[in-house]
Formats: structure tokens, sequence, C-alpha cells
């Protein structure tokens, strides 16, 4: 099935098993082709449910997180794409020194960061912000945008004193930039937590 | 008049002692006569005054006496709100037990009145049943069947067998004076101390963070695992009353398991069906709509009893299976009470149980045996975790999500015995089983140690062994949003790349279940949801209301944010973090529909009352700022309608 360039994959540390798994699934979602469309994605019955399933859907386009150098979104992917946004939820090996725990902190991160940034410019300004804001919300009806927009407003508030320090009347905070970002994720040990439990370590990477 | 009233009293306590051979939750209806004092010859008796006939009134009044003070007996220990969650309540129970049993023994001499079969496969352990069946999460509960039936069946024989030849093993050394005791009885003993009842420790389980898969393995498997034991009991009881045992009647026997399982499933999902259709049709008369419900199920029970197949998983198939096309045809109020009416009945069922084997304990009913009693407990604790141990390694193997060690510990260390055991135990026929009063007594000694120490300690010691987490600072409400986004991403993806496959059957019976059982089961017209029927009614008593009452309102306001451009902000009041904070954990409801942790004493408020009054709350508060604004003269500030003012 596919001819994934084993290096490419190598830094997935997925077992064999695994990657039969969402093998599997990747064809049940794409009804038996070689890609997935967005369409593909409404055929998960769940997901209708989550609030930011259009952000959700948006990242597995993403050209930033498919790791490829040009930007915007693909309009379609295939397995080792799949793959490789799978890849951002892999728990944390035992064996991981420093360096590479940083790394793959980084990377999460850097996933998250994309879902929030939605025009690619790197920054998160505050209109992304209370988009997002608005949409984790809107499981609400009734709740007025008004006051999504205020606490977004509140967030980037808190955002911009964490990074910039004490403001003056004038200045104006652009947005979050991610170098912002890592600092205000410091508290959370996302390593531990941002991960789906069945992708499971127990195994050195190996695939077909 | 005296004289009368002597001759009366004479007369009750004759009628005492005679009915005092029968349990008090007596079985037998009919002998409720009471014997003239004064024998068969017509004597002329003055008109009494004031009489007292306590026999004609005894069942029903010992009844109603016991089941006070059960209740009484929880009333008391709830008053001191951090008990329940220290002690688990069935140690209370008992205790509450053990005073009564002791008051009675020391009162009258004799031992205390006990349970009788019929009473207690009949009447008390439906209750019970059903209350854990109806509230069991479906979803998950299939979502892990394989490993709950893989414990519950295997991990059910692996205890009986082996705890039973252990324990012959025991009585084959003759310094302990136990050899007249067969194999057969032995394992008949380890079929019964094997059935797990975790309900308490289920209780514990709220206070400790346990997570989803654990908390339904370990319900499931005390569902399916009560009805093995049942299963194997009446088998190897069989079993022992038969002078020889061929071969043949070895393989009649495990077919004869399979046959019990399937049968009383089959029967639960075919009552289960007729009930869902009935409430179709019960919407003029909704006051007996709970009826049909408990109807329903009990009738599984007893029909599943009849043909000797399992009344337990027939009772559990019926609920299951009812949950969903009842809630949606059943009123409101109907759904309540039949919530309610049966956590009250099986909080009943249960906490009479406690409190007979408390009384229980008290008497002649024992015979204390050193090494039987010490080895069968030590043989539970070993089997139990061994059991858990290798089965865990090997089912593993085909689960995607493995068990941890602090799963297993859990698991095994909740295994704490309770009233099944007892009840099997007490049913034993004496005439074959003459070291039955031993029996009891092991019986006894194990389910006191594993529901005091085991219960009180698992707590603690699960806090143990859970990792620490960093110390919590008050969350800022960006790192609040950072975490429910993160969350739902997290489900997202879940979702995306699906459980184990499951997905499909589930999808499979989901479009099987729309396209033909909802429209046979379910009455037509209905609202999409509960939620919106709940809303609807909400709003038209809210509506007139608003008519009689007029508007009262004092909206906090807050600093305007409306009226800058991109990019600028203004800093806010703490005071307004605080509302905004609010606002948040109010509304990012549940991601998927937890679980709520299954107490047996008390029923969680359900999300969806909670989400319809939130949003009727809200609707309110917007109604009354759309008439407010209209009325308002003049804006200085534009006020922001913010909610924080509701608590």
């Amino acid at each position: 099935w596919g001819s994934a360039p084993a290096t490419s994959l190598l830094s997935l540390a997925v077992t064999s098993e695994q990657i039969e798994h969402l093998h599997r699934r990747f064809k049940q979602l794409s009804q038996d082709q070689l890609t997935i469309r967005k369409e593909n994605f409404d055929s998960i019955p769940d997901l209708e449910f989550n609030p930011i399933r259009g952000k959700i859907v948006h990242a597995f386009f993403d050209k930033r997180n498919l790791r490829q150098e040009s930007d915007g979104l693909a309009d379609e992917i295939n397995f080792e794409d799949f793959l490789t946004i799978m890849s951002y939820f892999r728990p944390i090996e035992m064996n991981m020194d420093e360096e590479q725990l940083d790394r793959f902190r980084k990377e999460k991160l850097k996933f998250l960061f994309h879902m929030y940034d939605s025009d690619h410019d790197g920054k998160i300004t505050l209109q992304e912000y209370r988009n997002v804001v608005e949409e984790l919300l809107s499981g609400n009806p009734h709740l007025e945008k008004e006051s999504a927009r205020s606490i977004a407003d509140g967030a980037m508030m808190e955002a911009a004193s964490i990074c910039v320090g004490q403001m003056g009347p004038d200045q104006v905070y652009e947005g979050i930039t991610f170098e912002d970002f890592l600092k205000m994720w410091q508290g959370i040990d996302i390593e531990t937590k941002m991960h789906v439990r069945f992708l499971n370590v127990d195994t050195i990477a190996h695939c077909y | 008049v005296l004289a009368a009233l002597a001759a009366l009293a004479a007369g009750a306590a004759e009628a005492r002692t005679i009915s005092d051979g029968q349990p008090p939750g007596a079985a037998a209806m009919g002998t409720g006569t009471s014997p003239s004092p004064s024998g068969t010859a017509f004597e002329e008796t003055r008109l009494h005054v004031f009489t007292l006939d306590y026999p004609h009134v005894q069942i029903p009044f010992e009844i109603t006496l016991w089941i006070l003070l059960a209740s009484l007996a929880k009333i008391g220990f709830h008053l001191y709100h951090k008990l329940p969650s220290i002690v688990p309540e069935s140690c209370l129970l008992i205790l509450v037990g053990l005073l009564l049993g002791g008051i009675i023994f020391g009162a009258e001499e004799k031992s205390p009145p006990v349970m009788n079969s019929d009473v207690f496969f009949l009447y008390l352990l439906p209750p019970i049943v059903l209350d854990a069946g109806y509230f069991m999460p479906t979803r998950l509960f299939f979502e892990n069947f394989g490993t709950i039936f893989w414990y519950a069946v295997v991990g059910t024989l692996w205890n009986a067998i082996g705890i039973g030849i252990s324990l012959y093993g025991i009585c084959q050394i003759s310094a302990f004076g136990l050899t007249d005791i067969t194999l057969l009885q032995n394992l008949l003993f380890g079929s019964l101390i094997s059935a797990v009842d975790p309900v308490a420790v289920l209780a514990v389980f709220e206070n400790i963070h346990v997570n989803e898969q654990l908390y339904i393995l370990v319900f499931g498997e005390s569902l399916l695992n009560d009805a093995i034991t049942v299963v194997l009991y009446n088998l190897f009881k069989s079993f022992c009353q038969m002078r020889t045992i061929k071969v043949i009647d070895i393989f009649a026997g495990i077919a004869n398991f399979f046959i019990v399982g399937i049968g009383g499933v089959l029967i639960g999902i075919l009552l289960g069906f007729v009930a869902a259709f009935t409430t179709r049709f019960t919407h003029k008369i909704r006051v007996i709509e709970p009826l049909f419900v408990f109807l329903y199920s009990y009738l599984s029970y007893i029909t599943a009893e009849m043909f000797h197949l399992s009344g337990i998983m027939a009772i559990t198939a019926c609920a299951m299976t009812m949950n969903k096309y009842v809630e949606e045809n059943v009123s409101q109020k109907s759904y309540t009470t039949i919530k309610y009416f049966m956590k009250m009945l099986s909080s009943v069922s249960e906490t009479l149980i406690f409190i007979f084997m408390g009384v229980s304990t008290v008497g002649k009913n024992h015979e204390w045996n050193w090494a039987f009693v010490s080895f069968t407990l030590l043989f539970c604790l070993i089997w139990r975790a061994l059991g858990v141990f290798v089965l865990t390694q090997i089912i593993n193997v085909f689960r995607t999500i493995p068990l941890t060690f602090k799963d297993q510990f859990i698991i095994a260390y909740g295994g704490l015995r309770g009233a099944i055991c007892f009840s099997l135990v007490f049913l034993l026929p004496p005439a074959v089983f003459p070291r039955k009063k031993l029996f009891i007594t092991a019986v006894i000694v194990v389910i006191f140690f594993t529901v005091f120490i085991q219960g009180i300690t698992i707590r603690p010691l699960v806090e143990f062994l859970d990792v620490k987490r960093s110390n919590k600072k008050q969350p800022a409400v960006s790192e609040e949003i950072y975490n429910r986004f993160f969350d739902h991403v997290k489900t997202g993806i879940e979702d995306v790349c699906g459980h184990w496959g499951h997905n499909f059957w589930r999808d499979k019976f989901k479009k099987f279940d729309n396209k033909y059982l909802r429209r046979l089961l379910i009455r037509e017209n209905q609202p999409k949801s509960s939620i919106v029927s709940l809303y609807k009614k909400l709003e038209i008593k809210h509506a007139i209301e608003m008519a009689e009452s007029g508007m009262i309102s004092k909206v906090p306001s807050s600093v305007s944010l409306s009226d800058y451009h991109e990019g600028k902000i203004k800093p806010l009041s703490p005071t307004e973090m605080e509302n905004m904070r609010e606002i948040l954990t109010k509304n990012l409801y549940q991601i998927r529909h937890r679980t709520m942790s299954y107490n047996r004493h008390s029923l969680a408020a359900d999300a969806s009352e909670k989400q319809a009054k939130e949003i009727l709350i809200r609707r309110r508060h917007s109604l009354r700022e759309s008439l407010r604004k209209t009325n308002s003269l003049s804006r200085e500030r534009p006020v922001l309608a913010f909610c924080g003012g509701f608590g």
C-alpha cells in the first residue's frame, strides 16, 4: 500500500500495527481511494458535535503541518500525509533526552499554533483569537457574540502582559508570535497530554 | 379488660414464637393466622374497648420497621458530610446491622432472623441489578465489551476453580479437621466467594480520578460477574446433589452455562423491545408510564428464572435495550420518576441486605475454624491478584489502550465481596452441606475484611500511587481557553482516527437503528432532544411569568470594549476577569458526554437539565437586555451584555 519513503517516516516512531490500524481507518474515510478530501471528514458522526470541527479538518490540509515548504492548503492528502498529522499526537517515549523532549514539545505546540493562526502570517492577531473563542463557544447558541469577543480580548490582554510586560496606553500589541505562544504554554505539560491514547509507545520506529 | 389484655399479650407472644421460625421478610404469605389462645372451645368474651392485635399486622409491620430503620441509618451517617467519602456506605450499614443483631440477640437470647432464598432472589436482588443495568453507559460498555467479558467470565472461572482447588488441598490436611469437605463442596464455595461487588469501590471512585476505561471495566465486570457466579453456583449445587457424575454431565454443564447466559439475554432484549413499543402509546396516560418500565424489567427477570435461565442477564439486557427508546417516549416527569424510583428501590434493597448481614453475624450460626477461614481469606486475595495480573497480560495484547499497573491494582484491590456472596452462602441446603456454618463464618470474615479494610484503604492507596501533579495556580483566562481548545482538538483527532474498529459496527447499528427501530418504537412528532422540549416548557412558563410580573433587572455593566479598533486593548479589572472566567467555565460544556460516576445512592444532575436551565437563564437575560435597550433614552457608554451575574 503506498510507497512511503522509509526515512521520512522513521522519525514518527509508530509501530507497524498502529500504521495498519490507521491505514484501515484511512481507507474507511477515503472510501478506498488513495486520497482524502475535506468532504470525507463529514462521514465521521462524532465530529459533528465538535465546535472547532472546521479548524481540526483544516489542520489536516494545512501545508505547514504537512512539512511541505509551500504555504496554504492542500486539496487532498494521501496516507503519508495522514500519518504525518497523526504523528503530532504520539506520546513521549521513555528514552528521550532533554533536547528531544524540547523539540517534541515545540512540534506539538507548533501544530496548535497553526490552528490559531488561520492567515498563516506567523502571528495570532486579535481578530484571529476572537475567531477561535467564538468557534469554541459556538456550542451554546445563546451566548452573545459580545461576550465571546470580550473574553478573547481579555485573553489577549493577558498574553500581552506576559510577553511584553507593562504596556503604555498607546502601545499596540501586534499579535502573539510563536515564541510568545511558547511562553504561555510553559505551565502546561503538553507532552503528556497531547497524545491520542491509542498511539502507545512500546517499540522503536519501524515501518514497511 | 385487664384479663383480656393479658390474654391477648399471651396470644401475641405465642404467635411470635411460632413465627420466629420464619424470616421477618416472610416468604410464606399465608401463615399469618394467629392461634387462638383459648383453644377450640367457644367461649363468650366481653366486648373489648382496646385491643392489641400484633399478629394481624406482624409481617407488614416488621418489613416496614426494617426498611424504616435502614433509611434512618442512612440519614444518620450522612449527617457528617465527610464520613461517606472516607468510609464506604456498606461498612456503615454492616455496623448498624451488627448493632441491631447484638440488641436482638441480647434481648431474646436466640439468633436473629435471617434471610430466605425466595426473598433474596425474587425481591431484593432484581432492583439492584436493574439499577446497575439501567444506568450503564451503553456505548462505553460495548466498546469495552471484549475486555469486560474476558474479566467477568474467565476471571470468575479462574477465581472459582482456583480457590476451590486450593481450599480442597488445605482440607486434605487432616490436622485441620476439614477432611469431610469434598471437592465439589469446595468448588461450590469457591464459586460463591468469587462474586465481586465493587459498588462500594465505585462510590469511592468518584473522588479518585478514574479514567472512563477503568470505570466501565469495573462496573461491567461486576454485573456480568454476578450472573456468572449465580450460574456456577447453581451448576455446582446440582452436581453436589447428584450421586454420581458422568462425563456427559460435565458437558451438559458447560452447555447449560452458555444457554443460560444467552437465553437470559435474549429474553431481556425481547421484553425490552416490547416495553419500548408499549411506551409509544402511553402519551394519554402519563401517570402509569413508569410502571411499565418496572413491570417489564421485573417480568424479564422472573420469566428467565422460570426457565432457569439467568435472570440477572435478562434484566440487564432489558434495561439496556429499553433505556434509549423509553427515554424518548415518556414525559419528562415520568423519566425523572423512573430514575428516582429505581434508585430508591435499589438503595433500599442493598441496605436491607447489608443490615441482614450485620444481624446474621451475631448469633449462633457460626463454626469457627482457624485454618479454613484464614486460608479462605488468603486465597481470595492471592487468586484475585494473580487472576487480574495474568488476564491483563493476555488481554493487553488485544487492546489498543493497555491497562497500566495502577489500573490493575485498582481492579484487583477493588474486588470487594458483598451481598451476593453472603446470600448465596445462606441459601446452601444444610442437608447437602453439613459444614454450612463453617462456610457462613468464612464468607462473613471475607466480606468484613474486604469491605472494611480494603474499602477504607483503597482511596489513600490510589492517591499514593497517583502521579504527582504540578501545583496548580489559578488558571488565567487564556489558559482556560487553551485547555478547552486543546481538549476539543484531542477529541476531534480521536474521532478521526477512530477507536479499534468498533466504530464500524457501531455506525452500522446506528444506521439500522435510525431506519427501522426508531421508527417502530418511538412516537412520531418528537422534538429532537430532551433539551429542546424541556427548554420549550421552561420558556412557556417564563413567558407567563414575565407577562405577570414585569421586568426586574440589574445587569452588571462592564467596561465597554466594543469601541476600539483592531489592536488596541484596554486593561480589564479583576472583577471582569472573574466574570469572564465564570462564563468560560459555564459555557464550555463537557466535550463528550462523559459518564457520570455511578453511585447507587444518588443521582447526579442530568447534564441536559443543567444546559436547558442555563439556556433559559441566558435567554431571559437577553430578553431583558433587549427590552432595556429599547427603553433607555440615552447611551453614554454602550453597555456590554454580560452574563457574569448568574451563579
